[in-house]
């Protein structure tokens, strides 16, 4: 028996070994030691992008709340965080205004662990500065949204190493921020190619398109036209044209072979966990309708002088609105669209653009569209060119910018066999003003422009008016044209200023 | 005297009695009673030196073949032991009489047992009768109301299968697991066994009987051993029970007709004059998604054994039919016990332990995100619109589509969804003790436990808003865990001058594997194969797949001294390593120690008549949460999906920094506890106060701006504070024992108060309890002073009238006669978020189980009621069912405001709030509940001998018959957790939330016990 102790002793201690307890993780992802190569660069960059996607960014909730901040698009439910957008009641906790603000800032995140990983990449310039200069162009993407939506905000451009320093800093004032990105701009636009496999990657085109519309929104006309001027006349180089058939581009199967996107979000074709896909279309879908099973919700829905107000030949107003639906079998009016029985049914011809052609990923109610959303396309740069010369006095050139973009919206299109129309005409006479930002309502309609447009312009007295679309808002004020900073990130720093008004 | 030569002895007695007594053998009969003459139950009587043995039957009676001279042994447990010899006896009645000294209870304690009156620490027994006084399918449940300081809760009400909460003395953590550690036979973190193989269960609740866990014991322990074989005769045992069972409440709402007019009224007060499209049906969508339950549980058990082997072998089946179709559980236990005495000085054994359980779940409690309008059929019943059929016309299913969200109908969510899971469960642990010198004891344990679970889903194309676009969505999940452990301690005993003196050392080595993957596609050919065709998916989902690992390297340590059977000393320590702590916080020590003074043993009262015992127990000492998973400190990227050129891309982000200081949370528990026995102990009362200051409490949210642009926002930080202290009381008491009639009482009591003690920059940490399409972010709070999880609103102020507005009151915007007003906190003349207020509290002030036992002759009656006191609801389903985006009580219709109804609480149908959180919906939630009503009756043994059985019981119970509450809602034992769903760390701080959680259940219970 007396070996028996000594063997179940052995027993016991082989067990216990001897472990040191440190964690060895596998099927994790360790920062040390990741970037080696310019493909570890592109990870980051992708990652950076597709937090553009996701439902609290341009999947829903940023792009929703500037459809309902402009005068464009009006609200079709009581939910708190929606109407405090619609009517500029906004509060400090809004429900959508915390889910984009963070968003935002994974995004800058992405970027720049892209841009510190590059250090660490052995690679010549050459070889991996066009790939660093797609996370340098992400990066003012998202600084540009957050500047014309906050002002002043905290401007990171480096992985946090010193946290404790880094949740006490103050923002950084706007003109700064503007700085910062049209440097990041700079960069992109000296190492990007002339053009990309595909227009989600953005090309040197996409750097020098976003300059100008900086430049523009900073009031900055010399520098906007000249950017928006060499787009345009390199546009062989860069392989941009205006789409012959405005259907075209809100079609999520013909989309991707255009040359009018010049900078576009790509829509993952996987049911990607994290929301991160698309709900914009059964956002602004119609209640009831037979299409996309389910039909949409019905939430952001155009007030009926939208479409009052829009010349009736124009082809564009055809493809962005839907007047007519098929509810529960019958084709009916938007005259008649409350048949469905719906609360919140609206008597009102509804957003087309996202519905229509949702492509082959999209399920129930148009979730998860395949549209390759534009966040900037090659009219725009037309547009832009025709503001920034009306302002410097150059009349022929706004004329014949403007006029190429009316051409194209009165030649029609496969949308109803539209054929070409006189509506609209050429414009002739002095440009002005006014006239570019109307031809940016109709030609940019729901794209989630116009709120922009009436921010840098400070046109919200006028548009919110009792003559405006939606007609009084009367809790609209100055101070609207920035959100406030959500409450709970002041908290979190207390260096951080609110904005005015809030 | 050793057992060998006890034997030789006994034989040689034998020997010589059989030359002088031919021809003896016959029949011995007789009666065993207690000093009150009350027949005992089931006596060991054994033939010493032989195997030779019985029991005594429900009356008492044995009958034994013997010899003269054979000597037997009368034994029983916490009774004084008998040999009686026996001449030329035919008849021998014995009475036994308890003895608290030599066979008094003992109680395991971690690595050891201590008689009771030795313990030091705080503890409390569940028995093996209140275990199995009603089927259950987890013994946990079991626990509810029978210990005092133990807080028991189903984490979704009646489901089947559902997982049970403990609690013992409060939460101690805030976004760390506050579950007890259980340990089965010696294993750390084992499963419970199924209750009828549970022999005893022990909840460790102070420092001084935890710290020997370490790191892990903060949240208290439960220790149970399972049944043993004894020597004797071959026992076999049949227990089955069977039950029916049905939801306890259903919500009286709009039927039709009712609804359409409810709609309109909506309409109208929003100024819409489009009529509500009213469908042509009536449906009913509560009794489409409940039916009668029932549940069944058989036990077979065989135990005997020799002198030196003892076996017990167990298999246990139990299935149960939810009262929601298509819910249900089924599983199978089995449980082996070998245990044999090698020599006398080496023994060793064996516990095997394996179940297969298999669930059949129906979605409930939704958090809100499957679609915006969630998918759980409870509070798809409440909401859907009565108007609507079942079916369409073509066969398919409707879905809600003229108020509210779009969403499936709720019998077509319960029917066609397919959920289930199966679990496996496998426990082998194999000890040896050796006796190395006298009185030194070394024991060594290792044991292997596996757990695999698979859970299979499947969503089919028939479901509209959920699945028919994709055409189908399927997802199976499993996890595989293993745990390896081995344990090696000496025990020592000696006497050291007046007192003893026992020692405890050892080391313990732990390791815990968990494997997950997860595969998911959409886009099936046909419904008909269910998840099992993933292969044919034409759209591929995110697969998933996960490894984690957590070694555990432990030395602990005991001393206990007892000085002259009247001054207790106990002294724990325990050092855990871990290689889920921080890189530089590896090592946690845990000490405790505590006095016990015998005050009854002393000379003044030694030979008092009224007192029999008393004790005063002081302890003190820190226990841990290891708090901090596997991973958890290391700075990591997370993988995102992303598109490129229509190619799906891996794509990173960053997800956290490194974390290399994070700690395990402890808790410094003090208590002081006084047991006190009246009259032989006829009455006996234990008082028990204690407090626990839990430091270094892991918090993450509000912790770092999120323009940090981390994925995961927390940076976990150990910062918080939370102190629980509390009194507890157990009474127990023999009222009646006369003749053939008792009568005992069991109550318990407990009172925790939790406060938070410390946050970040003691910042309000803001949470949300609502479904995610409620569009809230607030609903109950976490604030320095106060108890963990206030309600956060709202404080309501009755309907405006129009007019002028009530002082201090606004309604929201737009309000107009008929709308809600709310208190206008902070008096800016608007109602914002800075108007929200605590409203309410969900902690009890105290909770309680009051139990009477009676017996009468064959008969016997056990009432057993448990209660909870001062805890407030938040009912969330009249949040809901009060917005008008869906069906309703008739109660609010009725009571609702309108212009000729202005004497009323409640505001205008169609009223301009959005399921506002406020004070409205907070309601008391104390309750008492007759938890359990059963009558039992033994067969008498006139009967059962002639049936040729041992003894037979049946017995009838019902559950839950009774609740006493002013809770409008279905059950005042809420448990809903939000949008953020059921995770260690809502259990924690999210309290008193109802919303679409599966019905506490009535049942009938019908059982047979029977015993060969």
């Amino acid at each position: 028996m007396k070996y028996l102790k000594y063997l179940f002793l052995a027993l016991g201690m082989s067990i216990v070994g001897c472990s040191d307890l440190i964690e060895e993780p596998v099927g994790l992802l360790a920062p040390d030691g990741f970037f080696k190569t310019t493909t570890d660069i592109q990870t980051a960059v992708d990652g950076a992008y597709t937090h553009a996607i996701n439902e609290k960014f341009w999947g829903r909730k940023l792009s929703i709340a500037l459809m309902l901040r402009s005068d464009m698009v009006d609200l079709a439910s009581n939910e708190t965080r929606r109407v405090e957008m619609n009517e500029f009641t906004t509060l400090a906790s809004n429900g959508m205004l915390s889910e984009f603000w963070p968003k935002t800032y994974q995004g800058i995140a992405a970027a720049n662990q892209a841009i510190a990983g590059a250090e660490n990449v052995d690679a010549s310039e050459a070889i991996k500065n066009p790939v660093t200069a797609q996370a340098y162009f992400i990066r003012a993407f998202y600084y540009f949204h957050l500047v014309r939506q906050f002002g002043a905000v905290p401007y990171i451009d480096a992985p946090i190493t010193d946290a404790d320093a880094a949740a006490a800093i103050s923002k950084t004032s706007a003109a700064d921020v503007y700085a910062n990105i049209i440097a990041d701009l700079e960069y992109a636009k000296q190492w990007l190619p002339n053009t990309q496999p595909s227009r989600a990657i953005p090309a040197k085109s996409a750097a020098s398109a976003y300059l100008a519309l900086v430049h523009l929104t900073m009031g900055d006309y010399q520098n906007a036209f000249d950017e928006a001027k060499e787009v345009i006349d390199n546009k062989a180089t860069y392989d941009l044209a205006l789409e012959a058939d405005f259907q075209t581009l809100f079609n999520a199967n013909l989309i991707d072979g255009s040359k009018e996107p010049i900078f576009a979000l790509d829509y993952n074709n996987v049911e990607a966990p994290d929301n991160a896909y698309d709900q914009i279309a059964p956002m602004t879908g119609i209640r009831g309708d037979d299409r996309n099973s389910g039909g949409g919700w019905s939430v952001a829905v155009p007030a009926l002088a939208v479409y009052d107000t829009w010349p009736a030949g124009d082809y564009r107003r055809a493809v962005s609105l839907d007047e007519q639906a098929s509810i529960d079998g019958n084709v009916v009016e938007y005259t008649n669209f409350i048949v469905s029985g719906h609360q919140f049914a609206k008597n009102q011809p509804y957003i087309a653009k996202y519905t229509r052609f949702p492509g082959p990923f999209a399920r129930g109610n148009a979730r998860a569209t395949s549209h390759n959303y534009s966040m900037l396309r090659y009219a725009e740069v037309l547009l832009i060119a025709a503001e920034a010369a009306v302002e410097l006095g150059n009349n022929a050139s706004a004329t014949t910018y403007m006029n190429e973009v009316r051409a194209r919206a009165r030649a029609g299109g496969s949308w109803l066999d539209t054929a070409p129309s006189a509506v609209p005409a050429d414009i002739t006479g002095t440009v002005t003003v006014a006239d570019v930002l109307e031809e940016r309502r109709f030609e940019f309609a729901f794209e989630c422009k116009r709120w922009y447009d009436i921010a840098r312009r400070r046109i919200g007295g006028e548009v919110f008016s009792a003559n405006g679309l939606e007609g009084a808002k009367p809790e609209f004020s100055a101070d609207d044209y920035l959100l406030p900073l959500p409450g709970d990130e002041i908290e979190r720093n207390t260096n951080l200023t609110q904005n005015p008004g809030y | 005297m050793n057992l060998r030569n006890q034997l030789i002895l006994v034989g040689i007695f034998l020997l010589n009695i059989s030359i002088y007594a031919q021809d003896a053998t016959r029949t011995l009969t007789g009666t065993v009673t207690d000093t009150d003459g009350f027949e005992l139950i089931g006596v060991n009587i054994i033939i010493t030196g032989t195997s030779k043995g019985t029991t005594t039957d429900y009356d008492g009676n044995y009958e034994l073949t013997v010899n003269t001279g054979d000597v037997i042994q009368f034994s029983y447990t916490g009774y004084l032991s008998q040999d009686v010899t026996i001449s030329n006896q035919t008849v021998v009645d014995i009475t036994l009489s308890a003895d608290a000294e030599i066979l008094e209870e003992v109680v395991v304690v971690g690595y050891g047992s201590r008689k009771k009156s030795d313990i030091t620490g705080a503890t409390a027994r569940v028995s093996t009768e209140e275990l199995t006084a009603f089927p259950v399918l987890d013994a946990a449940q079991a626990l509810q109301g029978r210990a005092a300081g133990v807080v028991v809760q189903s984490n979704n009400g009646g489901e089947p299968g559902a997982p049970i909460n403990i609690k013992i003395r409060g939460n101690t953590s805030i976004s760390a697991n506050s579950s007890p550690l259980i340990v089965v036979d010696g294993f750390v973190g084992a499963t419970m066994p199924q209750a009828n193989d549970i022999a005893s269960m022990e909840v460790l609740k102070d420092a001084s009987a935890t710290a020997i866990y370490g790191s892990r014991g903060s949240n208290g322990v439960v220790l149970v051993t399972t049944k043993k074989g004894k020597s004797g005769k071959l026992t076999v045992e049949l227990n089955s029970t069977y039950a029916v069972q049905n939801t306890a409440n259903k919500l009286d709402l709009l039927n039709a007709n009712e609804f359409a007019a409810y709609q309109n009224q909506i309409r109208a007060n929003q100024g819409n004059s489009t009529p509500y499209p009213q469908g042509a049906a009536d449906t009913d969508w509560q009794d489409l998604i409940y039916q009668s339950g029932n549940t069944q549980n058989h036990q077979l058990s065989f135990s005997g054994g020799s002198d030196k082997v003892n076996f017990y072998a167990s298999g246990n089946y139990f299935d149960q039919t939810g009262i929601v179709v298509n819910s249900g559980f089924e599983r199978s236990t089995f449980l082996t016990n070998v245990d044999a005495q090698v020599t006398d000085k080496f023994k060793m054994g064996i516990n095997l332990f394996g179940s297969r359980g298999a669930k059949n779940g129906v979605t409930t409690q939704s958090d809100g995100s499957v679609t915006v309008g969630g998918d759980d059929v409870i509070s798809l019943a409440m909401r859907f619109a009565p108007d609507k059929p079942v079916f369409n016309e073509d066969g398919s299913f409707t879905t809600n589509d003229a108020v509210g969200d779009e969403v499936d109908n709720p019998f077509a969510v319960a029917t066609a969804r397919v959920d289930e899971t199966t679990t496996n469960n496998f426990r082998a642990n194999f000890y040896a003790s050796y006796d190395l010198m006298k009185n030194l004891t070394f024991k060594t344990t290792f044991g292997l436990s596996s757990r695999n679970e698979t859970q299979g889903v499947y969503q089919p194309s028939s479901l509209e808003i959920t699945a028919s676009a994709v055409n189908g969505r399927a997802r199976v999940i499993n996890e595989n865990r293993k745990t390896i452990l081995s344990e090696n301690y000496l025990t020592y005993n000696t006497d050291l001058g007046n007192g003893s003196l026992t020692l405890l050392g050892g080391y313990s080595y732990q390791k815990n594997d968990s494997e997950v993957f997860a595969a998911a596609g959409t886009g099936f050919l046909s419904d008909a194969f269910s998840y099992y065709a993933l292969g044919t998916a034409t759209g591929l989902l995110q697969p998933g797949s996960g490894l984690s690992k957590v070694e555990i390297l432990s030395q602990f340590g005991r001393v206990n001294y007892d000085y002259n059977n009247k001054y207790l000393f106990t002294a724990t320590v325990r050092r855990d390593g871990a290689s889920n702590f921080a890189a530089n916080e590896k090592y946690a020590i845990f000490p405790s120690a505590a006095f016990g003074w015998k005050i009854s043993n002393e000379d003044f009262l030694i030979d008092n008549p009224t007192i029999s015992s008393l004790k005063l127990r002081l302890s003190y000492g820190a226990t841990g949460n290891p708090a901090i998973s596997p991973y958890q400190s290391l700075a990591r990227f997370a993988s995102l999906y992303a598109s490129r050129e229509g190619q799906t891309v891996f794509a990173i982000t960053p997800d956290q920094p490194a974390n290399p200081n994070l700690k395990w949370e402890t808790s410094y528990q003090s208590n002081f506890g006084i047991d006190l026995g009246l009259i032989d102990n006829r009455i006996n009362l234990s008082f028990d106060y204690y407090n626990i200051d839990t430091k270094d409490l892991i918090l993450g949210n509000n912790g770092i701006p999120e323009y940090f642009g981390n994925q995961n926002d927390q940076i976990l930080t150990n910062l918080g504070e939370i102190n629980n202290r509390g009194f507890e009381i157990s009474l127990n008491t023999k009222n009646i024992v006369r003749g053939d009639f008792r009568w005992s009482t069991d109550f318990n009591l407990s009172a925790n108060k939790n406060e938070v003690a410390a946050l970040i920059n003691d910042a309000d940490i803001f949470g949300n309890a609502a479904p995610s399409y409620f569009s809230h972010d607030r609903s109950y709070i976490l604030r320095v002073g106060e108890e963990v999880g206030l309600f956060w609103g709202y404080d309501y102020a009755g309907v405006y009238q129009g007019g002028d507005l009530p002082s201090g009151t606004q309604t929201l915007a737009g309000g107009v006669a008929g709308d809600p007003l709310f208190v206008d906190t902070d008096g800016n003349g608007e109602i914002t978020e800075a108007d929200r207020t605590t409203i309410g509290n969900p902690n009890p002030d105290f909770s309680f189980g009051f139990t009477n036992s009676f017996t009468y002759k064959n008969f016997d009656l056990n009432i057993f009621f448990q209660g909870s006191q001062g805890g407030d609801i938040f009912n969330m389903t009249n949040v809901q069912l009060n917005n008008g985006d869906a069906n309703t009580t008739r109660d609010y219709v009725n009571s609702a405001w309108t212009s000729s109804n202005t004497d009323t609480n409640t505001p205008r149908v169609g009223n301009n709030s959005n399921r506002e959180i406020s004070s409205r919906f907070v309601e008391d939630g104390s309750y008492i509940r007759l938890k359990n009503v059963a009558l039992g009756f033994n067969m008498p043994s006139s009967v059962t001998d002639k049936l040729n059985i041992g003894s037979l019981r049946l017995s009838v119970s019902a559950q839950n018959l009774l609740t006493f509450t002013n809770y409008s809602g279905l059950d005042p034992e809420v448990n809903y957790f939000g949008a953020s769903g059921n995770n260690s760390a809502s259990s924690n701080v999210v309290q008193g939330f109802d919303f679409g959680n599966y019905p506490t259940v009535k049942s009938v219970n019908f059982s047979l016990n029977l015993k060969f």
